[in-house]
């Protein structure tokens, strides 16, 4: 469960990202988070993922005060979540098995695991025939999904997609909230997805939170995206 | 603990892959380790045989200890020598008699002087018999000498050159001194380049570095690898400056004999095991240099990002 209270964030430039947020998210829920530019989407996602210490309030991931962690025990926290970043990162130096594979390494899981469960995962995000390839060497929709493998690879509880299907095509798009729609139902992984696609959130309706200057204008159960005048 | 142990093998094989994934910065890196080395090995060569030399040069110093003609039972000479050897800082004492004290004065002498001073050799030699007294250190010479000389009746003089021999075991001390602290100020020069230079390397990765922190990756886990590699770096810098050492310091040895100047008193440090010695320590140094500046530039950009 993720629970915001109270919680505000303002960075040091004098930037109000977000104002005084209080949200709850029921384990195995899926929301989508709009917003325009600017509005605090990236801000929550750093709150979440434990990048950023909220300025008030608490951030709490299954009773995990985020912003309390240690510097340490930030990795550690991070192996419950798993984070989809819009820029992707990947380890340059390392091939798209191998940095599936690394996310699991930190875990400490057995070679034999590591090996099944890379193929599975790669099998899932469709790029088993880039294995060995490089991040360098994919286009940007290919590193996006093998971020996505990555992100899930260790089965996280919570799931954080930043535009995951950003630099996809409509086709691709859909397999990937295919994708993230099974692993929502089978795996009752809790996904918070910010996009701007209109026509996902229109079509796939889900509870759907929207921001704007840092405040939440609008929570809305059936989905949908917001019409502005 | 029994996880790390069993880690150990993943970090030497992700940092083997990353030396040779990012080749050009390993060289680069290492080859800053060894030029800085090369400097060093020569310090190093530098500061141990001006080290030898000095010490060879204190080793000849002694002091001559006169007897009076009244000491000349065998007896006497014996306990005398007894009681030499149990004053402080005295190493050795070695009795020369009359006639031998004749001859190092005639060996000193012009060709056509020494038969001159063949006639006083037997009953007529005006020379004393004397102890050669050599002294543990060049600087205690001084203190040794005032107590022979107390040894009134039995000691008509002991002498071991004066001030300028004292001038000397100073200047000589000084050189050593000097040489180490350079040889000190410049390892430390070079550790501190070296640690640069990996940190130049790892600040090109700290990007990868906030990455690895995003997947879970503790910071132990992330330092194993980078300081691995540090070792590895110092490791290949250091393979070239021993081999210059060695083959280069064999050379010389074998051009010049072991001997500058051809002084005997300037012999070089026998190839061996000086020259292992320095190259184990350019070796060390190379690794050592390597893990402790891998390890804080890696621990300084772990900081960078939450």
């Amino acid at each position: 469960m993720i629970v915001l209270e109270n919680v505000s964030k303002e960075y040091k430039n004098g930037v109000h990202a977000l104002r005084n947020v209080n949200l709850t998210i029921e384990d195995a829920e899926f929301v989508y988070v709009i917003g325009p530019t600017g509005s605090g989407k990236s801000t929550l996602i750093k709150l979440l993922d434990g990048e950023e210490i909220p300025s008030s309030g608490r951030v709490l991931v299954d009773d995990v005060d985020v912003g309390k962690l240690k510097h340490a025990k930030v990795p550690i926290y991070r192996r419950n979540i798993g984070v989809v970043f819009q820029d992707f990162r990947l380890l340059p130096s390392m091939t798209v098995f191998e940095n599936i594979a690394f996310a699991m390494e930190c875990v400490g899981e057995s070679k034999v695991n590591i090996r099944k469960r890379v193929r599975e995962v790669l099998e899932l995000v469709s790029l088993s025939d880039k294995a060995k390839a490089f991040p360098s060497e994919l286009s940007g929709g290919q590193q996006q999904r093998a971020t996505i493998g990555r992100a899930i690879a260790n089965r996280p509880k919570v799931l954080i997609a930043d535009e995951p299907t950003g630099n996809l095509d409509p086709e691709k798009s859909i397999e990937i909230m295919e994708l993230l729609e099974r692993i929502n139902e089978e795996e009752h992984t809790t996904i918070l997805m910010v996009t701007h696609d209109s026509t996902i959130v229109n079509k796939l309706k889900k509870r759907t939170i929207a921001l704007e200057e840092g405040y939440i204008v609008a929570d809305i159960m059936k989905g949908g995206y917001l019409q502005h005048d | 603990m029994i996880k790390l142990i069993k880690s150990i093998p993943f970090h030497v094989k992700s940092a083997g892959k990353s030396v040779i994934r990012h080749l050009a910065l390993t060289i680069s890196s290492s080859s800053a380790v060894m030029v800085t080395l090369l400097l060093m090995s020569l310090f190093l060569l530098i500061a141990g045989n001006i080290g030898a030399f000095t010490k060879n040069i204190e080793e000849g110093l002694g002091i001559l200890a006169e007897i009076d003609d009244s000491v000349s039972e065998q007896a006497d000479l014996d306990a005398l020598q007894q009681e030499i050897e149990a004053l402080p800082h005295v190493e050795a004492v070695s009795f020369s008699s009359k006639d031998e004290q004749l001859d190092r004065f005639i060996s000193n002498q012009d060709k056509s002087a020494q038969s001159l001073y063949e006639a006083y050799r037997g009953e007529g030699n005006p020379l004393h018999a004397a102890f050669d007294v050599s002294v543990d250190d060049g600087k205690n010479l001084e203190t040794v000498q005032k107590a022979l000389e107390k040894m009134e009746g039995r000691i008509v003089k002991a002498d071991f050159g004066g001030t300028t021999t004292s001038d000397l075991v100073d200047g000589l001390s000084t050189v050593r001194i000097a040489g180490g602290a350079l040889t000190l100020v410049l390892s430390c020069l070079a550790i501190f380049l070296i640690s640069n230079t990996i940190k130049t390397t790892i600040y090109s990765r700290s990007h990868e570095i906030a990455i690895m922190r995003n997947v879970g990756a503790t910071n132990g886990f992330i330092k194993m690898p980078f300081m691995i590699e540090g070792m590895i770096i110092g490791l290949i810098g250091a393979i070239i400056p021993m081999l210059i050492t060695f083959f280069g310091y064999r050379y010389l040895y074998g051009v010049t004999g072991g001997k500058v100047l051809s002084s005997a008193m300037f012999t070089l440090q026998p190839i061996y095991p000086f020259v292992l010695q320095v190259c184990g320590l350019l070796l060390l140094a190379g690794i050592v240099v390597g893990l402790v500046g891998s390890f804080l530039a890696v621990t300084k950009y772990l900081r960078w990002k939450r």
